[in-house]
Order: structure tokens, then sequence, then C-alpha cells
């Protein structure tokens, strides 16, 4: 089911947690909210949720306005960072804990909701563990355990606070790959909260770029990686690398090299800061006139990419490149080798006013 | 002992030294606990019997030490569980929600614990005393407060006011909010959140608290002393029985009775010992 967030707002106290965001996420879709901490992305999951009331606006949930229902009539399915689990219950117990609440009259049989709770065990592939206590399993189990506690009320919609945080990285990788594939299988409307870019890129159909209580970017993973809105996207996805450069009617100079910035048409002489992947850097080792000298500090094989580090000899700035790494080898340098970069591709974002405008 | 003590690996001690510093140390300790604990403790039941043990059976089946008795069970019977609820529902509130006044309310539980008993006892005196705020009203309407049972039951609850929900506060703020909100995301009602996920989170930190506030209920002197008036077979708690009896030159009798509250409190220890093992 569709959840539409409409100019919400919250405040604690002075801090100003959601700023006037809007969100619409499609019946079906896996989304996450991407930010650094304090971003107010966790805010913005729990009042979905209704575990926090917002100040303005509202939230739609299958065109419903769910804005002031109770957080128990809302049919949510929630996955806490630390899982939350019920000390006390077994995992069956824990399973089962969201149909035996149930008011009598809607409550399962006790074998319909044994049936419910095996089912779902055997789907997060933990069927085994049902006597069990919370305390005897592992990070990654409980977080499963903690899925198809969530999964059995058949929520309408699945939200998922920091799902990965907890676990390690080999785990993490795991289970990330496991909710993908779990969620082509259900097809259940989700929402995930993370830090992590590449967590984000990996899993979601759609990425949401939080900061500051405000909506920065919202699409598709590799759209936004490629297409940044603002340069707190560049930054936050992925390693950059910032160059000065001068922009003029859509044309950019970038270390004597002419780049198209199609997005500054308009603007008719203004300094631009030139936001470049790693890999949208070349190496060369003859000197060019306008390229960026560059001393290699160190080089790291990743299989079938090198990663250089260097700094620059004019500013001391560091710089971070990948080339294929036969082009590496072709390359024939090493740490203290002197080399002449040049960006083959960049976004620019105005320093300055631009004087276009300004007059 | 003085093995357990010995210094820790990496000071070098010739092998057949006498570690003095342990040495004294464990003998200050024990001579600490002898004087002002085990020797009071062997004393209460050595006066209790010297004079045999048909003394000290008639001592405790006087019928004043009975009605004593009874009179002590029936303020902790009502205590207990009325500062079991309050603390239960105080901590609840104080732990898991956020309201104004949280701090007041916080300072107010531990007010029985800052104010001196004495004192607890004498603000029932002005307020339901015959020359208190209420005197008046209670004395034309026959009923009885100060110098009587509901007196004594009020005092009593004053005093141990604060056991359970000093004991529950901490462990539930430690344990979060996250099961909760976790159960009320799945359906949980407040009455099914209260039994089904808080309630058996600190059932062994709540038997804790509701074994101290017992023991404080059943041994409370100074409040209860105040309101009480002393009236025999009526008014007296085991602990005024036992102060009566000692300021007539009883004293086998007087240490009859306080035995049984020794034993009550090492019933008390026991159960505690107990009880702190299972806690987390």
């Amino acid at each position: 089911m569709s959840i539409q967030v409409q100019n919400v707002s919250k405040r604690f106290g002075t801090f100003e947690a959601l700023n006037d965001v809007c969100v619409d996420i499609a019946a079906g879709e896996l989304v996450a909210l991407l930010g650094p901490s304090g971003s107010g992305k966790t805010t913005l999951l729990r009042v979905i949720a209704g575990l926090e009331a917002p100040d303005a606006g509202r939230v739609l949930v299958d065109g419903e306005d769910t804005t002031h229902k109770r957080v128990q009539d809302r049919n949510v399915g929630f996955v806490f960072q630390h899982y939350a689990l019920f000390r006390h219950m077994t995992i069956f117990e824990n399973v089962a804990f969201g149909l035996r609440v149930r008011p009598r009259a809607l409550r399962p049989s006790k074998e319909a909701i044994a049936d419910k709770v095996h089912s779902l065990l055997k789907l997060v592939q933990l069927d085994w563990l049902a006597q069990r206590y919370p305390h005897q399993l592992s990070g990654g189990q409980r977080q499963r355990i903690a899925l198809a506690r969530a999964l059995a009320i058949e929520p309408k919609v699945l939200l998922l606070d920091e799902p990965f945080g907890a676990l390690d990285a080999k785990v993490r990788r795991e289970l990330r790959r496991w909710l993908r594939r779990l969620h082509d299988e259900i097809q259940l409307t989700s929402v995930f909260v993370t830090h992590d870019q590449e967590e984000a890129l990996e899993v979601s159909d759609r990425v949401v770029v939080v900061n500051r209580g405000k909506i920065e970017q919202a699409g598709e993973p590799g759209y936004v990686y490629d297409n940044p809105a603002s340069p707190f996207v560049y930054e936050f996805l992925g390693n950059v690398n910032l160059f000065e450069g001068r922009i003029s009617r859509g044309m950019a100079q970038v270390s004597g090299r002419k780049l198209a910035a199609p997005e500054h048409l308009e603007v008719e002489d203004a300094l631009a800061t030139a936001y470049v992947r790693p890999h949208d850097i070349d190496v060369a080792v003859q000197s060019s006139a306008h390229a960026v000298a560059a001393t290699v500090d160190h080089a790291v094989t990743l299989g079938s990419v090198v990663r250089l580090e260097l700094s620059r000899r004019d500013t001391g700035d560091v710089v971070e490149v990948e080339i294929p790494r036969d082009r590496y080898e072709g390359l024939k340098i090493a740490h203290g080798n002197v080399v002449w970069l040049t960006p083959r591709r960049a976004r620019f974002f105005l320093k300055e006013t631009p004087t276009a405008i300004a007059s | 002992m003085a093995a357990v003590l010995a210094p820790p690996l990496g000071i070098s001690s010739p092998a057949r030294r006498i570690a003095w510093v342990p040495v004294i140390l464990v003998a200050l300790a024990l001579a600490y606990l002898t004087l002002f604990l085990f020797v009071p403790l062997f004393a209460v039941f050595f006066e209790a019997l010297r004079k045999g043990w048909a003394a000290y059976g008639r001592a405790i089946t006087d019928p004043d030490a009975w009605s004593a008795m009874r009179l002590t069970l029936l303020a902790a019977l009502i205590a207990v569980p009325a500062n079991l609820v309050f603390g239960v529902a105080a901590a609840w509130a104080i732990a898991k929600f956020d309201f104004h006044g949280k701090s007041v309310l916080t300072t107010l539980i531990d007010l029985p614990f800052s104010v001196s008993p004495v004192v607890s006892g004498l603000i029932y005196v002005l307020i339901f005393g015959l020359q208190g705020w209420f005197g008046p009203w209670l004395a034309d309407h026959d009923l009885k407060v100060i110098f009587a049972v509901p007196g004594i039951v009020l005092a009593t609850m004053f005093v141990t006011f604060p056991f359970v929900a000093r004991e529950l506060i901490p462990l539930m703020q430690a344990q979060g909010r996250e099961e909760e909100e976790a159960a009320v995301l799945l359906g949980a009602n407040a009455w099914q959140l209260l039994w089904r996920v808080t309630l058996p989170n600190v059932k062994w930190g709540l038997l804790y608290g509701v074994i101290l506030c017992n023991a404080r209920a059943m041994g409370e002197f100074g409040a209860v002393s105040v309101v009480s008036g002393h009236v025999r077979g009526l008014t007296n708690t085991l602990p005024l029985h036992i102060e009566i009896l000692y300021n007539e030159y009883q004293f086998a009798a007087a240490f009859a009775c306080a035995s049984l509250l020794a034993l009550l409190a090492l019933v008390t220890l026991a159960a505690k010992a107990w009880v702190e093992r299972k806690l987390p």
C-alpha cells in the first residue's frame, strides 16, 4: 500500500527534526531513507509508524489519513535497530504476540497461530529456534526474528529503523541481500532507514536523501548517484574530489580541460566547484599545461580496479582516483611518483553569485 | 580469606613472608562485623532464652504480644499491596512517559526517605489529630484516625512509600521503551502491555522492592510510635510492644518479641539474596 507524507514538521524543543517534509512512496516499493545521524530520518520513520505525532502535516497510508489514528490500529510492521524482542518470551511467543493480543473475535485459533508462527519462522529460516530465548540468539538471528514478528500481523507497510546497524559487516551484507530477496517475494511496501550509502544503493528501489530535517533528493539509486542534486548529496553518496573551475555559458574550464556544464547555461562567468568521482579522473605520466600535478601516496588493488591516493602538489589536498587495473599496470607508477590528473566528467556547483543574474 | 586477598599478580612477595596488610584488613572487617552485627544478634536470642523456653513461649503467646503481631501484620498487609500498586504506576509513568512535573514527582517519591519518621508521624497528627485540620470533622462523624489502626496504617504506608518505585524506576529506565513500542505497534492495548511486557520484565526487581518494603513496614518504629497512642492490645505494633516491655524491665519478654523481628530480618535477608541472584 502506498504511503504519502505531506508537509510534515516536527520539533523536539528547539531542535527542528523535520521541516515541511513531503515523500511519496508507491505500493510495493522498497525505499531507503538515507542521511547522516541527526538528519531526521528516524523521526520521519517514527512519524509514519505513529510513534511520534507530527507538529504539522499528515501521513496517508493507502490514501487514508492515519495522522490521528492510534498506533495499535495502524497495522504497521516495525523493526527496531536493537531488535526490541520481548526478552522474557521464547522466539515462538515473540512471533505469536501480535496475534495473541488481538481482540477475541479477531484472534485466530491456537492451531492457526502455531501454523502461522512456524511458517513465518520458516520464511526467515529459523524454524529450529522456536523454543529459544532472544538472548541465546546472535544479532543477525534476532533481527530476522524481529522481522518475522513484524510480519505476523500482516502489516500494510513495513518500516525498518537501521535494521542492520548493530550487526558486523559480513552479517550485514548477507542480511541485506536476503532482505532484498524477501521483499521481491512478498512485495510489501517497505521503508528502511540507514546512514550507510552502500546499503541504500544496493537494497532499495528508490533512495530518499535526508539532511537537517529536509529531503535533499529522491530517486532511483543509480540516478541519484550519477546526478546528485546538491553538494551534500554528492559528498554523502560515494567518494568525491573537489576541483576549482570557472563556468561560462554551459562550459567549464577545469585543470585545462573544457567540460560540459549543461545545468549552468545561463551563467555568464562564475567560479564553481567541480565535484568529480574517483573513477572520472584521467591519470597521465606526461605533464600537460593545465593538468593538476599530484604525488602518488598509496595504491590499493581492489579486484579489477586500483584505488590511488594522491596529494596535489599545489594545495596539498588529497585526491582519490580509481583506474582499471591494466591501465594502472601500463602506467608503471609507484609511491612517490608525480602524475598529472584531468577530470573527465564533473558536476558543478557555483561558488559565487553568477554575474549574469547579478547584473 | 588471606589467600583471597593476596596481592595481585606482578607484585612479588617472598614465599613465606606474611602479607600483613591483607591480614590486618580482614581482621578489622571481622572485628567490625562481630561487634556491630553478630554480637547484637546473638545477644537478642541469648537474652530472649535467658529464662528458658517456657518463659520465651509465654512471652510470645501473651495476648498483648499476639495483638501487636496481628496489628503489625495488618499494617504490612495493607501498606505493602498499596505501595506495590502505587510503585508500579509511578515507576511506569516516570520511566516510560514524558510529562510536565516528572522531576517533581520523582522528588516527592523520595520525600519519606528524607524526612525523619517522627516528623512523618507528626504530619498525620497535625492533619487528623483532635487539634488538626480534619480533627473536628472526624470527631463529629465518630471516626478515629490518630491513636487508632487507620493512623498506624497511614504512617506505615507513608514511610514505606518509596521502596517499590525506587527499585523499579532505574530498572525500567535501563530497559528503555522499545519493547513497549514494539508491543503497541503489534496491536497490544495498555492492559496487555502492562501484563504481558512491562511487568514480566521487572518481576524480580518488583519482588525485591516488595521484600524491602515489607521488612520496613513490619519494623517501623518512629512514625508509628507518634500516631499509635500505645494502647495495649489495641494500637501497639510489635516494635512498640517491645519498647513497652523493655521500659517495664521485662527484659526476657522484650527480647523474646525482638527475636521474632530478628528472625523476620534473617528471612528477609535470605529472600533478598535469592532474588538478587535472579536480577540481571
